[in-house]
């Protein structure tokens, strides 16, 4: 096993003692960890997959388990001790580039990813590193918003990793050897992947990016053995024109000219086959009822809705497919025909909440660019209610319009950008991480470019002149109150941890790490991590110790500042 | 004409399809402004050297294409195939980036330029350091003259093979494009 840059550090070691530290435990380094409570210790089984949620030693995927609750049931770790959590290890990658990674725990083994879709396998309790794949990308690769990668699946004895030039790998877990690798779509036709895939039930399952380049989006089902193709299912489907919406998920007047898009449609036809539809994050999954819950990104061109005439369906949508044979269940509008990009990025939760009538129901949560969040009947995608609004909105839906364009908040990066809500079900609460970043929308028409090259019939711009802040908001998703909310310095990007121990974890851009009370949001410890932390944390135990990790590497999206740590904390 | 210009020209009669052994050779035309150490023999065109391989290719085939013009470079690229373009693109992106001895903006300067880049969402294309990858190029070190103009070309849209970045360009003066260039250029 390579020592690599893994160093185990304690408050105030200085560098002779961490390295004689690491040297010290390569002893344990052959040694068996006992800690799972579910599978074989070798392999990833179904099983420890489908009870995930209730794994306290390993973090098995992208957002904690299936529902994507991002709550992690050890309490070692609590409100009572948190103040004396300090790193115990800092693994410096090779790239020094927005880091989105969210960290994957398998029996004391982490996974961790970088931007250009590098992959390591590190020794949970050390930071040592155990392999590091470098994935060969091609020279055509499209990314409208970094270069990002936000993690791996892991099923069986294999790793899986979907990239940049838009292709899906399986890596041996042991060794970092590709064991297959399938085209996933064409990267010069402006597909890219910077999503974690999910496995789930052999199959690995994964979106695509591109809602940018005049793609049209899709979710697939690979084989999980063989890289084989099982299902596909285009977000865009050959007729998008819907039901000409007047007004938003919330009842928005959304200023559409009907007339004209009619015009329009009879003019160009169904715009399907560059419509965008791209799938940013990781679907949730419902094992009883088989189904699937993911939200589809904005249109293309992203301004500019006049060669898209139509509720451009399903574009901005929650929409449930069958895990089995990626059929079409149900789905929900929140903007039709957007000409914002406010679209639907963040990943879906699945809770049980109250309905209208006060009774339980299946549902599931999405924080939309917009500032709200959105709770939805699992069973026929309609909407059950939506939050207050958790970060101002000025103008909205006013019409993009030329240069220097129409000012409204919130700007297109949000609300609630990709970065992934956390939930804690004790509470009932959902917490939401948001942007307030002011913008002019303008409007150009432009023939599309080809698909390697940014189609937005316009441009977004923040104000300069204008604050620039963010928020931590908890939601109760049971009546859409937020019951708390703390303002931060910068806009927050990245995703956030819950915990059993009453906490959570998120970090800023200005490099701040922090965990708050998920009560009632007091502060309750921070870390200056050195370069942005936009990365959602992980949680996982190790010979009885439980640790938190997360990436602080910054981002590209709000240009914070790069570095290449991933952090692991723990208490003494 | 410049008697180098009419060299180069003489020279575009020689360009036949490229073959991995031959593409060194091939270079060495480029060379004639581009530089044969990687810097330029003016300010106002630019250093390829180092530039990424995804950026240099579509440019090569936008010239090919018409989307993107000039006098020299559209003739350059019309007998070029796509294996051509490839191999020219990395060949230069393995070079190192030169040594142009540019002088970091002052301060105010600097500090203007940074508003700008942020308003603009620069990093999420050209990255940390504005180094860029892929298709979308590095701009830091890059030659003064050359940036300045090329901000100016893309707002205006004489350089059109990017609308995206021509309608961005529009929210920015002349004074912040000059912030800009003289920013990117110290870098």
């Amino acid at each position: 096993m390579l020592l690599g840059n893994g160093m185990r550090v304690g408050l105030g070691a200085t560098a002779a003692l961490a390295l004689g530290t690491c040297l010290a435990t390569g002893a344990l380094a052959d040694e068996t960890s006992n800690a799972t409570l579910f599978g074989n210790m070798t392999a990833v089984s179904q099983d420890m997959l489908n009870r995930a949620g209730q794994d306290a030693n390993n973090f098995l995927m992208t957002h904690g388990d299936y529902t994507q609750k991002r709550y992690f049931p050890n309490r070692q770790i609590n409100t009572m001790n948190v103040r004396h959590l300090h790193p115990a290890w800092i693994f410096q990658t090779e790239v020094k580039e927005t880091l989105e990674t969210a960290p994957i725990i398998v029996n004391g083994v982490m996974y961790v990813t970088t931007a250009f879709d590098h992959v390591y396998a590190l020794d949970a309790r050390t930071g040592a590193e155990i392999w590091h794949y470098k994935q060969p990308l091609g020279p055509i690769t499209v990314y409208c918003c970094g270069p990002n990668n936000r993690g791996v699946a892991v099923d069986g004895g294999m790793v899986y990793l979907a990239t940049l030039d838009a292709k899906l790998v399986a890596l041996d877990a042991k060794t970092g050897k590709v064991a297959w690798q399938s085209d996933i779509a064409d990267p010069e036709l402006g597909y890219s992947e910077t999503m974690a895939p999910t496995a789930v039930d052999g199959k690995i399952l994964i979106g695509t990016n591109g809602g940018e380049y005049g793609i049209r989006g899709f979710v697939k089902a690979f084989d999980a053995k063989t890289g084989k193709l099982l299902w596909t299912f285009n977000t865009i489907p050959e007729n998008t024109v819907g039901e000409w919406a007047t007004k938003d998920a919330t009842g928005q007047d959304l200023h559409r000219d009907i007339a004209a898009e009619k015009a329009a449609l009879a003019k160009l036809g169904d715009p399907f086959k560059k419509l965008g539809g791209g799938v940013w994050q990781n679907p949730s999954v419902d094992l009883a009822n088989r189904r699937i819950y993911f939200v589809v990104g904005n249109p293309s061109p992203d301004l500019d809705g006049a060669p898209r005439p139509g509720d451009n369906l399903y574009t901005d949508s929650l929409v449930s497919v069958d895990l089995d044979t990626g059929k079409y269940v149900c789905h929900f509008q929140y903007i039709p025909h957007d000409v914002w990009d406010l679209d639907a990025v963040s990943a879906t939760v699945l809770v049980d909440a109250k309905d209208q009538n006060g009774a339980l129901v299946p549902a599931v949560l999405h924080a939309g660019k917009t500032g709200f969040v959105y709770v939805n009947d699992r069973k026929d995608c309609h909407l059950i209610r939506f939050s207050e609004a958790m970060v101002p909105q000025e103008n909205m839906y006013a019409l993009p319009t030329a240069s220097p364009g129409t000012r409204m908040l919130p700007g297109a990066n949000g609300g609630v950008e990709w970065s992934a809500m956390a939930v804690d079900p004790t509470l009932n609460l959902t917490y939401a991480l948001n942007l307030h970043q002011p913008m002019h929308y303008s409007v150009k028409m432009a023939d599309y470019p080809g698909g390697d090259k940014l189609w937005l019939g316009g441009a977004f711009t923040v104000i300069p002149e204008e604050e620039q802040w963010g928020n931590v908001t908890a939601v109760d998703y049971n009546t859409g109150k937020i019951r708390w909310q703390v303002k931060t310095p910068q806009p927050m990007i990245g995703g956030i941890l819950a915990t059993a121990g009453g906490l959570v974890f998120t970090g800023e851009s200005n490099g701040f790490f922090k965990a708050y009370d998920s009560a009632t949001g007091a502060e309750l410890w921070r870390f200056q991590a050195g370069a942005g932390v936009n990365a959602p944390p992980s949680g996982y135990t190790v010979e009885g110790k439980e640790f938190i990790v997360v990436g602080a590497g910054g981002n590209a999206q709000v240009d914070s500042k790069r570095g290449n740590n991933i952090i692991a904390f723990t208490l003494d | 004409m410049p008697t180098w210009l009419f060299a180069i020209f003489a020279l575009m009669a020689f360009i036949v399809p490229a073959h991995a052994e031959d593409i060194a050779e091939k270079a060495t035309l480029c060379a004639s402004c581009h530089g044969e150490n990687g810097v330029p023999i003016d300010q106002t065109i630019p250093v390829i050297w180092g530039q990424n391989a995804g950026y240099l290719y579509v440019e090569l085939r936008d010239f090919k294409r018409g989307a993107r013009t000039d006098p020299i470079m559209s003739q350059m690229a019309t007998g070029l195939s796509r294996e051509d373009m490839m191999a020219l693109a990395e060949y230069f992106s393995k070079k190192p980036w030169p040594n142009l001895g540019q002088k970091p903006a002052d301060a105010a300067t600097a500090e203007r330029a940074q508003v700008i880049a942020n308003s603009a969402q620069c990093s999420q294309c050209h990255l940390a350091g504005f180094l860029g990858a892929s298709l979308v190029p590095r701009v830091s070190d890059q030659n003064h003259d050359y940036l300045l103009a090329t901000l100016r070309a893309i707002r205006s849209g004489e350089r059109g093979n990017n609308n995206w970045m021509t309608e961005l360009m529009k929210a920015y003066s002349d004074q912040d494009m000059a912030a800009l260039a003289a920013y990117l250029a110290g870098l």
